[in-house]
């Protein structure tokens, strides 16, 4: 630990249940912040809006935050305008494209080979157009996610235009798999572990992991006000090196934290039990009610592969896929904005005896370019 | 000027009645309420809305966000029109547990009074709760130490002064409440006559 003092020591960190949250949790469970002299209280959230907003107001001092929320608030997207940042991914990967049994069936029956292509879903949108049947409808869990940008990534790789050609809705995860049975919507692009819940229940069938849409993924960040990381840096500090090592530590040991993530995910949904928090975390995937496990090795990653690097390339991707969909202007200095909102140099102050890749920017792996 | 349209989504029925009430008594129309927003984006399509208010603990709040995004004319949330420097309105919707989704046109000098008319009643009810509990509470520590008093007659032969007296003296020798004295009192005597 470093000499510094601490700004602040009692910290309250904002989470939404779900698999990626298990940083935070480790890190409080084997007293990784107190080492750091951090008193953190953790507190469970219900929506990413109360997440953004008590963030902003400095209810919280940091949260488990979706990546483009940061790109969104820093220019005042569907909120207040204020610049948020992170020094630190809570890790890559996690979210999968679920449909329903029906959906799936009408896939397999135009092309029983290549049903998981978006090829195939273009055609099932023309046949179902040509049939005056209603637009599909497809749920994400926020706006401003990577969820959201992977499905119209796909989408639009055969031609779709997720604007026109579909119905695209925000539910709650908790909510996704209860809308899913009773056909609401047909099909969800979520993270870990409610496509599993909705697979294991069968309600549904995985058509594919996001994995082959963007390769090791942004998706969560320790967000924080870019106001706070500039009055707390040396908390800041502290609080990366700690999630740094609950990170370190879950590479080798998920399976072990099977029963903290049960406790804290099950508070709220009586549908969550260590069973549909098993294939993401082990990458032992399970894409069909009936079918035994395929290999996903990389669904969800916590450290490795420099998995908790802020890389501005990643922030680049993200405001790059924001302009395409015009939720950004097209005049947007992408460098400018993504400079303020992603700090590799802060995680390289932060952490001294990890290695440190020689760029703040790598290649992003995106299929069908 | 026309009233403002409210609509209501908490599901907790009770809190939005006593609201629905309050904001009628401020001359405002209340357009909608609802429990879940199981069909809020009909809804906010059929009655539409000047402002939603919305229980702060309602997970359907970004369900709402993603209509902000798909039309311009539909409810953004109010923390977008408070400046930088006016975010007090803001920190205490946010603890009395209300947020808030109001339309481009609504002038914000109407917002404000509609805020503060939420967060009170929120903040009402919140304490009406904790009233209620407490009021529980109090009656099933007396139930407590009613029957520990009952045992300590009956197994004892003691009056009820002296065994109250005895549990009042363990419990300040001990310093500890009356009620845990006399739970510790049923839990021994249950395993003695086990």
């Amino acid at each position: 630990m470093n000499g510094a003092k601490i700004e602040k020591k009692a910290l309250k960190l904002g989470y939404m249940p779900l698999s990626d949250c298990l940083p935070l949790l480790v890190a409080q469970e084997k007293g990784f912040f107190e080492q750091q002299g951090l008193k953190v209280e953790l507190l469970q959230e219900v929506s990413w809006a109360n997440i953004r907003d008590k963030v902003i107001v400095g209810h919280l001092d940091g949260a488990h935050m979706l990546a483009p929320m940061l790109l969104a608030s820093s220019v005042g997207l569907g909120g207040i305008k204020k610049p948020l940042m992170t020094a630190f991914s809570l890790g890559l990967n996690g979210n999968a494209l679920t449909v329903s049994n029906t959906m799936q069936a009408a896939l397999v029956e135009l092309n029983a080979q290549e049903f998981d292509q978006a090829i195939t879903m273009k055609r099932l949108i023309e046949q179902r157009k040509s049939k005056k049947l209603p637009a599909l409808v497809f749920a994400t869990v926020y706006p401003y996610s990577c969820h959201n940008l992977q499905l119209r990534y796909w989408l639009a790789s055969a031609g779709i235009d997720p604007d026109k050609d579909i119905d695209l809705v925000v539910l709650p995860p908790s909510q996704m798999v209860d809308h899913l049975k009773l056909q609401h919507i047909d099909g969800f692009l979520a993270g870990a572990p409610w496509n599993s819940v909705a697979i294991l229940q069968g309600h549904g069938h995985c058509l594919l992991t996001a994995l082959d849409i963007w390769g090791n993924a942004p998706e969560k960040v320790l967000g924080v006000t870019q106001e706070w990381a500039e009055k707390n840096q040396q908390t800041h500090h502290a609080l990366i090196r700690a999630l740094y090592q609950a990170c370190a530590w879950l590479e080798d040991h998920a399976e072990l934290a099977l029963p903290l993530l049960e406790q804290h995910l099950s508070l709220n949904s009586p549908l969550i039990d260590q069973d549909c928090l098993i294939p993401a975390i082990t990458g032992e995937y399970i894409f069909d009610h009936n079918q035994i496990q395929s290999k996903a090795p990389g669904m969800l990653v916590f450290n490795r592969f420099m998995a908790n690097f802020p890389w501005l390339s990643h922030g680049q991707l993200i405001c790059a896929q924001m302009k395409r969909w015009h939720w950004l202007p097209e005049d947007t200095d992408c460098d400018k904005l993504v400079a303020g909102c992603y700090r590799p140099d802060i995680y390289r102050q932060a952490l001294t005896d990890v290695t440190m890749p020689v760029d703040d920017f790598h290649n992003e792996h995106l299929s069908m370019t | 000027m026309k009233p403002a349209r409210v609509m209501l989504v908490d599901d907790t029925p009770t809190r939005s009645a006593i609201l629905e009430q309050a904001l009628l008594d401020q001359g405002l129309t209340v357009v909608c309420r609802l429990e879940s927003a199981q069909s809020l984006i009909k809804n906010v399509e059929i009655h539409q809305p000047d402002i939603i208010i919305m229980d702060l603990e309602s997970p359907d709040r970004d369900t709402l966000e993603n209509m902000t995004v798909l039309n311009q004319h539909n409810p953004k949330p109010v923390i977008m029109f408070s400046e930088e420097g006016d975010s007090k309105i803001i920190t205490q919707a946010i603890q009395a547990g209300v947020s808030a989704y109001i339309v481009d046109g609504l002038n914000p000098l109407r917002v404000k009074p509609i805020l503060d008319v939420a967060i009170a009643r929120f903040r009402e009810y919140q304490a009406l709760r904790k009233e209620l509990k407490q009021t529980r509470d109090q009656l099933a520590d007396r139930k407590i130490i009613d029957k520990a008093k009952g045992l300590l007659m009956k197994t004892k032969g003691l009056d009820e002064e002296q065994a109250y007296h005895a549990m009042r003296k363990m419990a300040m020798d001990q310093s500890k409440p009356l009620v845990e004295i006399a739970q510790n009192i049923l839990s021994v005597m249950e395993l003695l006559t086990l």
